[in-house]
């Protein structure tokens, strides 16, 4: 196999697919990126048995062929390399050479028969998304994804495809992000399922351009289509959870805020919430919030925020990072933040269908 | 983004760690004498333990926050170190340990006297099991989401009718109380009346009320398990368990019941093996907080060869009595009735028929079935003769229970042991006058007949006299419980 391919696109497939290849593996041929030359192009392939993902860039092949090589070692050759234009030949043993300018390189590789194909999808479910959709989706939900393992049906985004709408759902226990999505599909595609954290930030890698994205569901197993990438990925198993149960009743306050100075308040005062308690507390008077934190025999911070508010005089308190997460995450510049009483959860919303769910902390 | 999730792991942290440290022996060990006591206290009594957790809970939680949350918590074991507690799904789990476990924790520690683990379990959870990978191709998910949680309950209602509901039933002032406490137990099972007793006489609507229960629970939560019966098929399945040797099958079918509903209890009498099995029964359930509801066409009291262990736990929680509906009910039941059957008759002919049949709701209704399917095969209102002519059998029955004089003062010398002339004698020692009063009372409450006809059938005697002896026994019957039983005993015996 021969082929020669600039600089450029070789270190653009390499970031694409080498964020799949885990450190530590008992497998060595999972820390190798799967090359095959073709048709002027070279497709990329990594694994990491639960995650996969399959891109391609353009190239002047000059002997097809394909083989396993090394793929953080070859991304860091490649982002060092001296000039455009770079050469790889692979030998039969796959050992591949590799010359740019002056440098040459000789890389030990494995053979391509030992590396796990991808899942196939046939019979499929297919759905389409806008890759603007579910971009803003993943944004929007991924912050509140559970991290703690023993809580598996936890550790990713709930897709559920339900009368013509993806709701995508995450949540670790004390807050939750629910996004709506309008989308069209056959009624008898309705189906919930729960793609793994790890899919869920490759994607959030991958879409973002104005096309597409085609989503094919199989047998417990899922593949996004981002113009011509792959990524292909094993579902979470389980019920996730009764998240209905989760969001409160009709509110009593409902306050508008401006996103951004809302969020350098908090910002600012969390400074000084103090670890343990790590809370801020948000007083409301007449079209006035103040926003409080302090930790003893530290200090204390104070900031007062002029709003729209005629609602009855209260305060709650919120973990200052769970109220930022969505602040930050969110793009809009008005949001909602709907409070029945100190001791229910919040609700944050924008225009759209969204909303966050965010316990209170107790106030001492 | 990363700063969030350094923060979410360490708010974890504390709740695994505290989870693992009360694991560790909560009695210090120069307290050993705490100990057995501690326990009897406790493993003996779960739902006791439960109603005082949620006690403790609701004033430290907002109202939705317990209603959503706690409202459905029930502690299902308890031991020296761990309690496990029920939550109707995972999420309750998940958002309990998240949020409120520290308070759980303490609420436990006082509640128990004693740290515990606390541990979940969940019952059936609501939510479609939608998303279980290989059956997305074999059935689309919307089409399974209505047939799974339709079908258990399905079974589980075997042998209600879908017509016996609380919509349908007519609430007179006969039926007020029994249909309020009735519907108490519907809306929250297993925690106002446990059990509910409902007696009455035949056709009063003790059937009615009971599966309304059944249908009201699995409308509300479509996973229950009710499990109706009459009493004797439950003598039946005991008697097929114990000869093809299935024991275990039939308990884990009578005590994994959510709510148990027994109709004509009053059939277990007699039965001793019967009804210690109940007794077992009716035992497990109420000790797992499960609604229990169970009817007779008497008080638990009056139920001969029932043993008295059985009668003390049916008096345990509540009882409640169906009379026979006054005329105004009847009414309002035959035009319930009319219009469920989408029959039209005028207004008299119901009240006419409200009038004559007085006893019975179900005889109330085959009667007014009668005339309806006259009226619609001839195509007119039927005349009061032809009523008449319809009707004959059930009115013949009904005036044969009509109670004269004649039968009252019979009965009333016969339970006194007193000469029935003595009922029109001019004598009146207290042994003959007191039963003669008795009799007025009778004769005034039963029959249509006036005061003085009442005075004249008893030797001539006048109103007033007739008067002051229904007072008195009415009095009597207030204050006496004695009196009391034994005038509805002998009204009992009338009306038979």
């Amino acid at each position: 196999m021969k082929f020669s391919v600039s600089k450029e696109k070789l270190l653009e497939g390499l970031q694409l697919v080498q964020n799949v290849v885990s450190t530590r593996t008992t497998l060595p041929i999972l820390s190798n990126v799967l090359l095959q030359a073709a048709d002027g192009q070279l497709r990329l392939t990594t694994t990491d048995l639960d995650v996969g993902v399959c891109g391609s860039v353009e190239a002047q092949v000059e002997k097809p062929g394909s083989t396993t090589l090394p793929a953080r070692r070859l991304a860091t050759i490649a982002r060092e390399l001296p000039a455009s234009e770079v050469i790889i030949e692979v030998d039969s043993k796959n050992t591949a050479s590799l010359r740019c300018g002056q440098s040459y390189f000789k890389i030990m590789g494995l053979p391509e028969e030992e590396f796990p194909p991808l899942p196939r999808f046939e019979g499929a479910k297919v759905f389409t998304l806008r890759q603007k959709d579910l971009r803003d989706g993943l944004k929007k939900t991924s912050y509140a994804i559970s991290t703690d393992e023993t809580r598996y049906v936890l550790n990713g985004i709930l897709f559920s495809f339900k009368d013509n709408k993806l709701t995508m759902v995450a949540t670790d226990g004390r807050r939750l992000a629910l996004i709506d999505i309008e989308t069209e599909f056959p009624k008898s595609q309705d189906v919930d399922l729960i793609v793994p954290t790890k899919c869920v930030n490759e994607l959030a890698r991958l879409v973002g351009g104005d096309g597409d994205v085609t989503m094919s569901v199989g047998d417990n197993q899922i593949a996004f289509d981002v113009n011509g990438t792959l990524l292909v990925s094993k579902l979470i198993e389980g019920n996730y959870p009764n998240y209905r149960q989760v969001i409160p009743g009709e509110a009593k306050e409902r306050i508008a805020l401006e996103r951004e100075l809302f969020f350098n308040a908090v910002h600012r005062v969390s400074l000084l919430a103090s670890e343990k308690s790590n809370s801020v507390k948000l007083v409301f008077t007449k079209n006035n919030i103040e926003i409080a934190a302090n930790t003893p025999d530290v200090g204390e911070a104070h900031e007062s925020l002029p709003v729209t508010y005629k609602g009855r005089e209260f305060s709650i308190a919120f973990n200052p990072e769970f109220l930022m997460a969505p602040l930050r995450a969110l793009g809009e510049d008005e949001v909602f933040l709907d409070l029945i009483d100190e001791m229910s959860p919040g609700v944050l919303k924008i225009q759209t269908p969204f909303l966050y769910v965010l316990m209170p902390m107790r106030i001492s | 983004m990363k700063a969030a999730v350094k923060v979410r792991s360490s708010a974890f942290l504390p709740v695994q760690s505290l989870k693992f440290l009360c694991v560790f022996p909560y009695f210090p060990p120069f307290l050993p004498s705490l100990l057995p006591v501690d326990k009897l206290l406790t493993a003996l009594n779960l739902p006791a333990a439960s109603e005082r957790i949620s006690e403790a809970l609701k004033k430290e939680v907002s109202a939705d926050t317990y209603e959503r949350w706690f409202q459905h918590l029930e502690v299902v074991a308890l031991d020296d170190s761990t309690i496990t507690f029920q939550v109707p799904g995972q999420i309750h789990q998940l958002w309990i340990e998240s949020n409120f476990l520290a308070l759980l924790r303490s609420t436990v520690m006082l509640a128990v006297s004693g740290e515990r683990a606390v541990r979940f379990v969940f019952s059936d959870e609501p939510q479609p099991a939608s998303n279980t990978a290989p059956e997305w191709q074999i059935a689309p998910a919307t089409e399974s989401d209505d047939a799974l949680p339709d079908d258990p309950p399905s079974h589980a209602i075997s042998g209600m009718n879908i017509r016996n509901t609380f919509e349908s039933f007519v609430v007179g002032t006969n039926s007020q109380y029994a249909q309020a406490a009735c519907q108490s137990v519907g809306n929250q099972p297993g925690k106002t009346y446990n059990p509910l007793f409902l007696h009455g006489g035949v056709g009063l609507g003790k059937t009615h009320l009971m599966q309304a229960i059944g249908h009201h629970i699995l409308g509300r939560k479509r996973g229950a398990k009710v499990l109706y019966v009459t009493s004797e098929k439950f003598t039946n399945d005991f008697i097929d368990a114990i000869q093809n040797n299935t024991l275990q099958k039939f308990r884990k079918r009578y005590r994994l019941a959510d709510v148990l509903l027994i109709d004509d209890i009053q059939f277990l009498a007699g039965k001793e093996r019967s009804q210690e099995e109940f007794f077992h029964t009716f035992n497990t359930l109420f000790d797992g907080h499960k609604q229990i509801v169970l009817s007779s066409d008497r008080p638990p009291a009056e139920i001969s060869a029932l043993e008295q262990r059985l009668v003390s736990r049916f008096d345990w929680g509540l009882t409640a009595e169906l009379q026979p509906p006054d005329v105004e009910t009847r009414v309002a039941i035959l035009r319930k009735k009319a219009e469920a059957l989408e029959i039209k008759l005028n207004p008299g002919v119901l009240e006419y028929l409200a009038e004559r049949v007085r006893t019975n709701v179900r005889r109330l209704e085959g009667a007014l079935t009668r005339v309806a399917s006259y009226a619609s095969l001839s195509g007119k209102q039927p005349s009061t003769e032809k009523i008449e002519d319809l009707l004959k059998d059930i009115l013949q029955e009904e005036a044969r229970r009509a109670v004269t004089i004649e039968q009252i003062q019979k009965r009333v010398a016969e339970h006194y042991d007193v000469r029935i002339a003595d009922m029109t004698s001019k004598r009146r020692p207290a042994n003959i006058a007191y039963p003669r009063q008795v009799a007025m009372y009778l004769a005034r409450e039963l029959t249509k007949m006036s005061l003085s006809e009442i005075g004249e059938a008893f030797g001539g005697r006048d109103h007033g006299t007739v008067l002051h002896a229904h007072r008195l026994v009415k009095d009597r019957i207030r204050t006496e419980e004695k009196t009391r039983q034994t005038v509805s005993f002998l009204e009992g015996q009338l009306h038979r």
